[in-house]
């Protein structure tokens, strides 16, 4: 898995390259929490389009990083889930709960 | 992992004759009960062995005729205390406690007992429509 953020405005983007478990979702949720809590990001988009398999601890990251913002008021936005992102999302009762677009250019509209 | 989902992947698809959407959930099924072996029966030790065997089940195996596939994943590891075999409610929104779950959803059977060794974990999944549910 290959992680790394931009910026673009205010927002700051997450790309994930790669499957997301066990061995690597620490980080992605290092990189998550780092900015909500140290960058005070006012919106966090996480570009999941190069992500082809989540497991259920990339999941628990994604909900960690949903609730801290919620904390601090910020917003958590996804991007390009794949089937399989898509399909544990919704069997974990999930996917309602978080803030999903298509592509960049809508997360970018529903962030600002 | 990503080793074993390939694997495992492979084995589902051509030899057993799954579609690509219940490879996807068998192969995700596989990944968190691996997952759930390393965190609970090994307490995160991520250098420690499992052994998974694949079985494919031939039309006599199920009630349909269909065929289907025998997981069966053995750890060394310590017993897993049976709440946490047990999963969570899916309405309270927090991180963790979701394997289990996603595990059942994908399987038409699951089986978890202790082994002389440690833990065994065996995974049924018959092709076509899951039993009783007439989809």
């Amino acid at each position: 898995m290959r992680i790394s953020t931009r910026q673009s405005g205010e927002a700051t983007i997450v790309d994930v390259v790669g499957d997301i478990d066990l061995y690597n979702s620490p980080e992605m949720r290092k990189t998550l929490l780092a900015a909500l809590k140290e960058k005070h990001a006012p919106c966090v988009i996480l570009n999941l389009k190069e992500v082809k398999y989540i497991d259920s601890s990339g999941v628990a990251s994604l909900v960690e990083g949903l609730k801290v913002s919620r904390t601090l008021n910020s917003k958590f936005i996804l991007y390009g889930l794949s089937a399989a992102a898509r399909e544990v999302l919704e069997l974990s009762r999930l996917i309602k709960v978080f803030e999903v677009y298509a592509n960049e250019e809508e997360a970018l509209a529903a962030g600002s | 992992m990503g080793v074993v989902r390939s694997a495992v992947e492979r084995f589902v698809a051509d030899a057993a004759g799954f579609g690509a959407d219940e490879t996807r959930s068998i192969v995700l099924a596989v990944d968190e009960a691996l997952t759930n072996i390393i965190r609970h029966a090994y307490d995160n030790r991520t250098d420690q062995p499992i052994a998974v065997t694949l079985r494919r089940l031939d039309s006599t195996a199920s009630s349909n005729g269909s065929g289907g596939v025998e997981l069966i994943i053995e750890d060394h590891g310590m017993p897993v205390p049976p709440e946490q075999l047990r999963g969570r409610p899916l309405e309270e929104v927090r991180p963790g406690g979701l394997g289990v779950h996603l595990i059942s959803q994908a399987m038409d059977s699951v089986r978890y007992e202790p082994s002389a060794a440690g833990n065994r974990m065996t995974l049924i999944k018959f092709r076509g429509p899951r039993p009783g549910t007439g989809a």
